[in-house]
């Protein structure tokens, strides 16, 4: 139960972070909050921001937000001992740290600049998927009720 | 199952708390610089420290011919002069060196974002980066003109083009180049420019926007004369 509930507090934090991206991505925001460098805004300016004709950090709601519901879903009375929501975490999470690893390198070799709160939600998702496996792992080893 | 049977409530309570921080914070840090306020000049009065209107010019010095461009960055037709002809004249008429091209800044009254896109370009000629700014803000006109923020856009287009960022904002927060924007303004209140884009070539105002086998034309035919009549100086040269 309790990786359920680290994994809905990382989302939560996870969902802020990519609001905050998207906002500043749609112009609602000024600026970010990114240091002298402005690197962020080198990023987001970037035609990498964009993936498949959407902005990179709507990707990130979305699936922050999925995890979010799932990791809740778990929580329920009913679902709690099920091991169903936990694989789910697992697998999604783990394709997210795929997608945060292409963007990584996109940063580091090709646009040359780092969007910090990229990595913070790099970070987060990392968290998320190594939370969602330990849970996985203990709950293959504990013994049958 | 001791652990199923615990209370969430606590739980739910921190994932509120954690949301409402997160959101108040987002509105904190969102703000960012905004676009700095900037007053239309007014061209009626003196100006006694006002900087002589001398524009961006591009091409050499020693060019016969000059064409001088006045122009908003908002205006859709100056957009569509800078997309579509004037690349051609960049790498077709600079380059023979006999056109020099001098960029004249004319924001138009009621164009609420212009000002603040002609400071952008000014400051990124402060970093020698004037027309790839230019390209930029009209190239991505459609994006900012409506936009009620456009400082943002800006940023990101001084980041994309290679701008010292601390030095842009500098720039944009003190407003430093907006005098000479002002003298642009006004030098073209004096010639009697009332839109946008409105050309002179040598002095000569033309009566429509140019294409680029219009402007190659005109070229042609002043190297002609000019040739014809090597010691006859070119006439109603003003700048």
């Amino acid at each position: 139960m309790r990786h359920r509930m680290a994994v809905a507090v990382l989302a939560l934090c996870g969902v802020l972070v990519s609001t905050y991206l998207l906002l500043y991505k749609l112009g609602v925001i000024g600026s970010m909050a990114c240091g002298a460098a402005n690197e962020c805004e080198r990023v987001q300016a970037s035609r990498y921001s964009t993936f498949l004709g959407f902005p990179v950090a709507a990707y990130g709601v979305g699936g922050y937000l999925v995890l979010l519901g799932i990791a809740l879903y778990g929580l329920s009375e009913r679902r709690i001992a099920e091991p169903g929501p936990t694989r789910w975490l697992t697998a999604l999470s783990a394709l997210g740290v795929v997608f945060s690893l292409y963007l990584l390198a996109l940063e580091l070799f090709v646009i040359h600049a780092i969007c910090r709160w990229c990595s913070v939600s790099g970070v987060l998702i990392l968290a998320i998927c190594a939370v969602s496996a330990g849970g996985l792992l203990r709950a293959s080893r504990a013994p049958a009720p | 199952m001791a652990e199923a049977g615990r209370s969430l409530k606590p739980f739910y309570v921190l994932l509120g708390a954690i949301a409402v921080v997160g959101a108040v914070l987002i509105a904190a840090f969102g703000g960012g610089p905004s676009a700095p306020q900037l007053v239309a000049p007014d061209c009626q009065r003196p100006r006694p420290n006002a900087p002589p209107p001398k524009g961006v010019t591009i091409g050499p010095d020693s060019a016969k011919i000059e064409v001088t461009e006045f122009s908003d960055f908002e205006c859709p037709w100056c957009a569509r002069f800078a997309i579509l002809t004037m690349p051609d004249i960049r790498q077709r008429l600079l380059p023979t060196g006999l056109v020099k091209w001098r960029y004249m800044n004319f924001p138009l009254d009621g164009h609420a974002n212009s000002p603040v896109a002609h400071l952008a370009a000014a400051c990124a000629l402060e970093q020698g980066k004037f027309w790839e700014m230019h390209d930029a803000l009209y190239m991505g006109q459609n994006d900012w003109a409506e936009e009620r923020n456009p400082m943002r856009r800006f940023l990101g287009y001084a980041a994309h083009i290679g701008l010292n960022a601390d030095s842009f904002r500098v720039c944009m927060t003190t407003k430093r180049p907006w005098p000479q924007i002002e003298s642009d303004k006004c030098e073209g209140v004096r010639l009697g420019v009332g839109g946008t884009p409105t050309f002179f070539v040598n002095g000569h105002q033309l009566a429509d926007i140019p294409v680029y086998d219009d402007l190659k034309k005109i070229v042609d035919s002043i190297t002609a004369a000019t040739a014809a009549a090597p010691a006859r100086p070119a006439a109603g040269r003003k700048r």
